[in-house]
């Protein structure tokens, strides 16, 4: 125990310099937010054809990688699953830094923030954005009590909370499908099925990020995670990516059985077209392949191959993010010359730059370096926060859990002497 | 009650882009967007037509805010900036619009306009109507069925303007009204049916 006291204080060289390089693209970013308060979102890709960009992209990711460490770390509670305890603090840590960057995003993507006060005096209960609010902000609260009880080792509080918070996760990942899955302008978002495809791949894009940041901990030397235990949530996250995969099969033979104009415009454009190379990545990149890596109970027990899966997944999904949300702006609903008027800084110059017949984007460096900040910004508050309360969590724990988080150091401690 | 709107006859409009420009003059519409733009139906360009040589039709589409009944863009709108207004207009009070675009995304006829930019205007001043409100970047816009204009009782200046005189306004609700009877005539339809917004802009053939 001493020993392991030892590795856990103190900040090293290599965590001070991974802080700064994050502090410094969070700082870059943040002279990229300023500058489009100045200038407008016209600095970005987006135009009155394609109204979101790579910000509501990344929040819908974002959002669904918040997903996997709550539910780990609650049922761990709410189903007594007892092994999945010894990671409840570092998941919880994992899932409310995802929360606070979506809600970043969000917030980013805003054309108008000077006027946000609007959402608290004049709010319209109708508005899937209103209840996406509501729901993000008593997701964030339940994040931090779940971690603050955890430190201070309330174990009845947290194994209370935990029974709101299951879901309060729900519904997080469900309202964030609703702000697209209610539009019945856009062919392809307007299913039913959107909220259940947003919760499954918000489980396995969440629980891949975790596996990664669990194994990096380590790599750290601030916490370890028995190999068990490992291969035991790469396990969880091949079922979540089966049950992703089946969900979106049923949404795309819903779209192509009936052969209507606008399904088929929507598919060619997903399947061969524009947002193709997305597609398809997800499809074999992010299920297909991790699905089979992870699938033998033998690969799972291999750590490297079981982060390469992770690795892949959390791709797959921010690609498909991407198709999601850019396929349904290309085709507009009435069709024809000259198309949209753009409303950006090339159409304010008038003539044939005003005009588009389809929506087409690409995100701007600025859009890009906002987005890379706010990414890492999120990696330095994982990196503080678990260095601040891993190690007063391991000490400061129950009896119980003490013997349970010895015995993870004691079988890791075994795995690496073998 | 009161459901102002405006019947458009497809069958005597020229293509001449009067309405896009009068709404523009009138409304103070910067430079890069329109309130009110004609679409030249299943065609690749303004001067394309729909169908194979010899036979070609070309249809010209008024397009601008259907002022729907059931407005799927004000449904949406988190603040409540986007409201359906006691004459039946859908309309937005800028001040509280925080620039989310939930309802750009919710408008199945791309009828709205966002300031991605801090609005340019060719000349360099507010050609508008001086009782038009100003809008700044980060701001939603569309086509308020000239608000202003028919609280004094005038009509949208695209209806006035219109040199074919394609475009009759006035009240859904009053049966008396030309354009109810207009509504009631069956060569009536509206945009996009099926989406269930009811359009009170409808078209006539």
């Amino acid at each position: 125990m001493s020993e392991k006291q030892g590795f856990v204080s103190g900040v090293s060289g290599k965590f001070l310099a991974g802080a700064l390089v994050c502090a410094a693209l969070a700082v870059a970013a943040f002279g990229c937010w300023v500058y489009q308060q100045i200038g407008g979102l016209g600095i970005t890709g987006m135009s009155n054809a394609t109204s979101w960009g790579l910000y509501i992209a990344a929040f819908m990711f974002c959002v669904g990688l918040s997903a996997g460490g709550l539910i780990v770390a609650s049922s761990a509670h709410v189903f007594k699953i007892e092994r999945f305890k010894p990671v409840a603090l570092p998941a919880v840590i994992c899932s409310t830094v995802c929360i606070c960057l979506a809600g970043c995003f969000v917030l980013i993507d805003l054309g108008g923030i000077s006027r946000v006060w609007n959402m608290f005096v004049s709010l319209n209960l109708a508005s899937p954005l209103a209840w996406n609010m509501c729901v993000i902000v008593c997701y964030l609260v339940i994040n931090v009590l779940d971690m603050v009880w955890m430190v201070k080792g309330e174990e009845h509080k947290v194994e209370v909370l935990s029974r709101v918070a299951l879901p309060v996760a729900i519904l997080v990942h469900s309202v964030t499908a609703w702000i697209f899955g209610l539009e019945i302008a856009r062919e392809g978002w307007h299913s039913a099925i959107m909220a259940p495809i947003f919760v499954a791949s918000a489980m396995d894009s969440g629980l891949a990020l975790l596996l990664i940041g669990l194994a990096s901990l380590e790599k750290g030397k601030v916490f370890r995670t028995s190999p068990a235990l490992f291969s035991s949530l790469a396990g969880l996250l091949c079922v979540c990516i089966a049950v992703d995969a089946y969900l979106i099969g049923c949404e795309l033979l819903t779209m192509a059985y009936p052969g209507t104009q606008e399904g088929n415009a929507i598919l060619a454009e997903m399947l061969t077209g524009s947002t193709a190379p997305f597609f398809w990545f997800e499809i074999v990149g992010g299920l297909a392949l991790p699905f089979m890596m992870l699938v033998f109970s033998r690969n799972r027990k291999r750590r490297a191959l079981v982060i390469g899966a992770s690795v892949l997944v959390v791709c797959g999904v921010f690609c498909k993010r991407v198709w999601l949300l850019f396929t349904s702006f290309v085709h507009p609903n009435v069709y024809g010359g000259n198309g949209i008027t753009l409303g950006t800084k090339a159409a304010q110059q008038g003539g044939e730059g005003m005009w588009s017949m389809l929506g087409s984007y690409a995100p701007t460096p600025f859009e890009v370096i906002i987005v890379i900040g706010v990414a890492a910004l999120g990696v330095l508050a994982f990196m503080v926060l678990c260095k601040a309360l891993l190690p007063k969590w391991q000490s400061g724990c129950t009896q119980g859990e003490a013997n349970d988080v010895a015995s993870v150091v004691s079988e890791c401690d075994g795995a690496q002497a073998e | 009650m009161t459901r102002l709107a405006i019947a458009i006859d497809l069958d005597h409009c020229s293509g001449c882009h009067t309405c896009a420009n009068a709404c523009k003059m009138s409304n103070n519409v910067p430079m890069g967007m329109l309130w009110n733009r004609i679409v030249v139906e299943n065609a690749d360009g303004i001067y394309g037509a729909e169908g194979t040589y010899p036979n070609l039709v070309r249809t010209y589409l008024p397009l601008a805010c259907q002022h729907c009944e059931n407005p799927a863009c004000q449904k949406v709108c988190p603040t409540g900036a986007t409201y359906k207004d006691d004459k039946g207009r859908v309309e937005i009070d800028y001040g509280k619009c925080i620039g989310c675009r939930m309802c750009m995304a919710a408008c199945p006829y791309n009828a709205r306009v966002f300031n991605w930019n801090e609005p340019v205007r060719k000349p360099d001043f507010n050609y508008g109507d001086a009782d038009v409100p100003l809008r700044e970047k980060g701001m939603m816009e569309k086509c308020t069925l000239c608000k202003e204009r028919t609280d004094r009782g005038q009509e949208p200046m695209c209806v006035t303007c219109c040199p074919m005189k394609c475009r009759t306004f006035g009240d859904l609700d009053d049966p008396n009204s030309e354009i109810a009877r207009m509504k009631n005539a069956g060569s009536a339809f509206v945009l996009l049916e099926d989406m269930g917004t009811k359009p009170q802009v409808f078209y006539v053939k």
